[in-house]
């Protein structure tokens, strides 16, 4: 490994391009839209080149860099990656560039609102790499600031609501979290995420920092009963603001779990899962459910969301491999196929300025291609075979069903919920008739808004057809997890027999 | 005379001499309002340097402290009035880094004045000199004389400008309140001598050789303990810690806006380094019997505070109610004793440095002479005014301790102390509260650039769009500026008040 500040300097480069941003004068503003779309595409190749760098099957953090900042507080700049945050990484580099290629029809302080995106940028390549508590909290609460001022400055109707509602949900669950980060970082000296693992904690001290740290990523995720502030948010955020929020935001708690609170508090998290599992089936189920009797095609996709997230928690919550594995894909996966469904409608949304199913109906007449994307899209939303989305439910449900059996019997009705409400609103959007005369004149995609696209089509074939690649990338990490999970406590992962005869019946 | 050592009242001896001059100058010199302008910021710096000089004199001395009017060659006298510690350098420094940021700020209200400018500039070093004399008494009378010192010069700041009918109102409540809050500090004073039979803090005789020497069983604790608690209660009037803090709002409002920086900000500052001095210089002992004391001031100012500051419609009252809850989270610090002092500090130096920076804009939007600074003034600020309304908007997040901020290093550095002292429920509640406080502090940022402005109704009455500019738009920059800074590369700061413990 080199020397170089590989991470640091991924972290930096969209902070930097936010100041150049910055100061492109007035009479040239016809650059911003450019010049921020090329600064998003900087750490994409540097996340190509880790990617290309990461040796497989390697045990641990790679790319690590450990500047200690402050001696007396053990504050330091420890970053690094390993199999679990590696994918993740992948998935915000990919979605920046997109999001920011999808904000062209933003007019409204076009520049104001890149350098949001690109200190947003910052913040979420900060989470998944940082590996000193505090750290890790600054990058997880500055993502805050970017995406209220998105949802409340460019976002519609009702965003000033929906901005404070989220802002305010969030910074109070993470508000404990800071207490039980100062509070392990008194315990145990130092805020050093690997150093901490090998200071021994009570059962008790176990208990409350899961709670205190779990609160905080229960909002984000977010489990239900946590999960109010997200259909608004997701509904009132411009596109790209919804396609991050979906995308990589939400992903900061289900990440978070699996790096915190099942590594650090493993005692605590083998006593809490059912719990988590059940409220993770809870908001499956109850996702879902309110995801059908959506008006709001936006509303639908964010509720869906609620109902996958479940998913993504039943599996890190079941303490499996297939589990644990299943839930990180899954990460990469709903990030894909719901900001590719956020793109779309927002793409709808410039044409015809509504987000009400009524509105709509026979579009697949006017707009081929654009149904042939959405329904390919909700197809890999709701798990079809041969896509992405398939993967990681399988394996969930493979790993969920080894440790709680009736909650993935439950949960595999989700998978059957997310073919009804997305079918149906494929059904009403773009089958039958067209009965709005305003949808008969309606343009099809063009080039630039295909292309926005194409990549996520791509990825989520690959993932869904040879997974292979990110799989192996995964394993090893998750492994590691539940090694630590197994010799800290007298919990024992359950696994299959014989994997091969099981893979018909495990569903 | 030979052997006193004036280094450690330098900054008096030039503050005041400052505004004698400044107070000659408009009588008899014929000089005009720059010339005020220049001799009191002249003084101020001095005062600064002459801090900062102290502070480097102590790292070249062996001793920790140099104790004035006392022979050099004795390290301790018997009764030193005056003491020269880190303590008192770093507070000097900040007390005179914000009286001046305060000053060349709002100095657009001292033309306004006329003739009283000059009144005004004098006033401002008299009070800065009080407050600094707060920080550096070995001597609770002394101690007592700067608290009063200060106080007056504010008392008449705060009547200075009669800008509207409760502006008379807020002043003599001020006033009376703050008599009232004296005399209260002033009989702590006399119990506390009472109980000990001594009036100094340091040296032979004075109250930490009492405790050093007397055994516990000799006095009436009784007696000590209502003198600790009385002081407390005077030194929690003056940096408004609940439920001593009604004056505030009040007093906020009712004063011109140019002059409400100093008021609030450098108040804190000195106040919070009398009662560290007092209870960790004087009674570390009795640490046991005043920090649940502390404790409670903490988490009433912080919930008292930041409820009141949710139903506020005016800036300037909201601020001085999230002032309250400021006011409880340095206290949360303070129950850990001399150490959790250095959390305090980080927290005082960068919450002053935002609040003079805040009523700084206030002055720059609302005019330094206006009471009022009604919320329906910042809406649409950013498009009217978009650097305004990020500096603004920088003081508020910061204030909210976002991370990035110095307001969150500082949180984290307060809360930390009160856990690292086993105060493990005054640190959550006191988080959860701030997070309640995001509610007001959004407020202002969504105000400002989530609405689009009013147009003015009738032609003639719109003011000209408030900008960034002159002494204000300097001041508020660099306490932005700064904000940020200390946010993301907080440690020399840190490492500074790491020394400035008692």
């Amino acid at each position: 490994m080199t020397d170089f500040p590989t991470l640091a300097v991924m972290i930096l480069l969209p902070i930097l391009g936010a100041v150049i941003v910055g100061l492109v004068p007035k009479r040239r503003s016809e650059l911003v839209y450019p010049l921020a779309l090329v600064v998003s595409f900087l750490p994409l190749a540097i996340v190509g080149y880790v990617l290309w760098e990461f040796e497989v099957g390697q045990p641990g953090y790679q790319f690590t860099e450990r500047v200690l900042w402050f001696e007396p507080w053990g504050v330091s700049w420890n970053v690094g990656v390993d199999g679990i945050s590696l994918l993740l990484l992948a998935l915000t580099a990919i979605l920046f560039p997109i999001s920011i290629a999808a904000s062209r029809s933003i007019e409204k302080n076009q520049k104001s609102y890149m350098v949001a995106m690109l200190l947003l940028e910052t913040g979420m390549l900060g989470v998944f790499v940082a590996l000193d508590l505090l750290l890790f909290f600054v990058f997880f609460e500055i993502t805050l600031v970017p995406m209220y001022l998105l949802i409340g400055i460019w976002g519609s109707g009702n965003r000033v609501y929906a901005a404070v509602k989220f802002f305010i949900y969030t910074a109070l669950g993470s508000a404990l979290m800071l207490t039980g980060i100062i509070w392990l970082g008194i315990i145990s000296g130092t805020f050093d995420f690997t150093t901490i693992l090998d200071v021994p904690l009570t059962g008790d001290q176990q208990g409350w920092l899961f709670l205190a740290f779990g609160l905080a990523f229960a909002v984000k995720v977010p489990i239900f009963p946590f999960h109010t502030w997200l259909p608004d948010a997701h509904t009132e955020a411009p596109t790209a603001g919804s396609v991050l929020l979906a995308g990589v935001l939400l992903k900061l708690g289900t990440y978070g779990f699996v790096r915190f609170n099942l590594t650090l508090f493993p005692d605590a998290a083998v006593r809490f899962a059912p719990w988590l599992a059940a409220l993770a089936v809870v908001g499956i189920i109850y996702g879902a459910a309110v995801a059908i009797v959506q008006p709001d095609v936006k509303r639908l996709v964010a509720y869906s969301s609620v109902s996958h997230l479940g998913f993504i928690i039943l599996g890190i919550f079941a303490m499996t491999n297939q589990g644990i594995t299943g839930g990180v894909i899954q990460m990469v996966n709903h990030g894909l196929s719901t900001g590719a469904l956020f793109l779309l409608i927002g793409m709808i949304y410039d044409r015809r300025h509504t987000r009400e199913i009524a509105d709509y109906g026979g579009l697949a007449k006017v707009m081929p291609v654009f149904a042939g994307l959405f329904l390919y899209m909700a197809f890999a939303s709701a798990g079809l075979p041969g896509l992405n989305g398939f993967i990681g439910e399988f394996k969930i449900l493979l790993g969920s069903y080894l440790r709680f059996p009736a909650a993935a019997v439950l949960a595999a009705s989700g998978v059957i919920l997310a073919a009804i409400y997305l079918l149906w609103a494929y059904e009403r959007v773009f089958t039958g008739p067209i009965v709005h005369k305003e949808n008969e004149k309606l343009l099809d995609l063009n080039a630039r808004e295909v292309l926005i696209i194409a990549p996520l089509v791509v990825l989520i074939l690959f993932l869904g057809v040879y997974p292979k690649p990110a799989l192996d990338r995964i394993e090893p990490a998750v492994a590691e997890v539940l090694e630590r999970i197994e010799a800290e406590t007298d919990f024992e992962v359950p696994e299959y027999g014989i994997p091969e005869n099981v893979a018909g019946g495990g569903e | 005379m030979e052997n006193i050592a004036f280094l450690p009242i330098g900054p008096e001896v030039i503050l005041l001499a400052g505004a004698v001059l400044v107070l000659m100058s408009a009588v008899a010199l014929n000089l005009g309002r720059r010339d005020w302008g220049v001799i009191g910021g002249i003084s101020l710096i001095v005062a600064f340097l002459l801090s900062w000089a102290q502070w480097l004199r102590l790292d070249s001395l062996e001793v920790t402290a140099e104790l004035a009017f006392s022979a050099r060659n004795v390290p301790v006298p018997t009764n030193p009035m005056v003491v020269m510690d880190r303590f008192s350098a770093f507070a000097g420094m900040l007390i005179f880094l914000v009286a001046f940021l305060a000053l060349v700020g709002n100095w657009r209200l001292v033309p306004k004045l006329g003739k009283r400018g000059a009144e005004y500039v004098a006033l401002v070093l008299l009070a800065a000199a009080g407050l600094h004399m707060m920080a550096i008494s070995s001597n609770l009378i002394l101690l007592f004389m700067g608290l009063e010192t200060a106080s007056i010069a504010l008392y008449v700041i705060a009547g200075f400008v009669r800008v509207e009918r409760n502006s008379d109102e807020s002043a003599l409540k001020y006033f009376l309140l703050g008599s009232f809050a004296s005399a209260i500090f002033l009989y702590g004073i006399a119990l506390v001598y009472a109980g000990t039979g001594t009036l100094t803090i340091y040296g032979s005789g004075g109250i930490i050789d009492f405790f050093a020497t007397q055994p516990v069983v000799l006095f009436d604790v009784g007696v000590l303990l209502t003198g600790i608690a009385l002081m407390i209660v005077g030194l929690a009037f003056k940096i408004s810690a609940a439920p001593f803090h009604q004056w505030a709002p009040d007093v906020y409002q009712g004063a011109a806006s140019g002059s409400v920086a100093l008021m609030s900000a450098g108040v804190k500052v000195a106040g919070i380094a009398a009662l560290g001095r007092i209870l960790f210089g004087a009674f570390p002992s009795r640490i046991d019997d005043w920090a649940p004391l502390i404790a409670v001031l903490a988490i009433l100012s912080i919930v008292v505070g930041t409820i009141g500051a949710i139903g506020q419609r005016d800036v300037k009252r909201m601020l001085a109610y999230s002032g309250v809850a400021h006011a409880g989270f340095m206290l949360t610090a303070m129950v850990a004793g001399g150490a959790g002092m250095r959390s305090v500090w980080f927290y005082l130096a960068t919450y002053a440095l935002q609040l003079v920076g805040a009523f700084t804009v206030v002055s720059l939007v609302s005019g330094t002479r206006s009471g009022a600074s009604s919320f329906d003034e910042y809406v649409g600020l950013w498009q009217r005014s978009p650097r305004l309304a990020l500096v603004m908007a920088t003081f508020m997040l910061g204030m909210s301790g976002m991370p990035f901020f110095s307001g969150f290093v500082g949180k984290v550095a307060v809360f930390g102390s009160a856990i690292d002292a086993g105060y493990l429920w005054l640190a959550i509640a006191g988080l959860v509260a701030a997070v309640a406080g995001l509610f007001f502090y959004l407020r202002i940022i969504v105000l400002m650039f989530f609405e689009a402005p009013v147009m003015a109704e009738a032609p003639g009455t719109a003011k000209a769009a408030p900008g960034l500019e002159g002494g204000g738009g300097l001041v508020a920059t660099i306490c932005a500026v700064l904000t940020i800074l200390f946010g993301i590369i907080p440690w020399p700061l840190l490492n500074l008040v790491r020394d400035a413990v008692l």
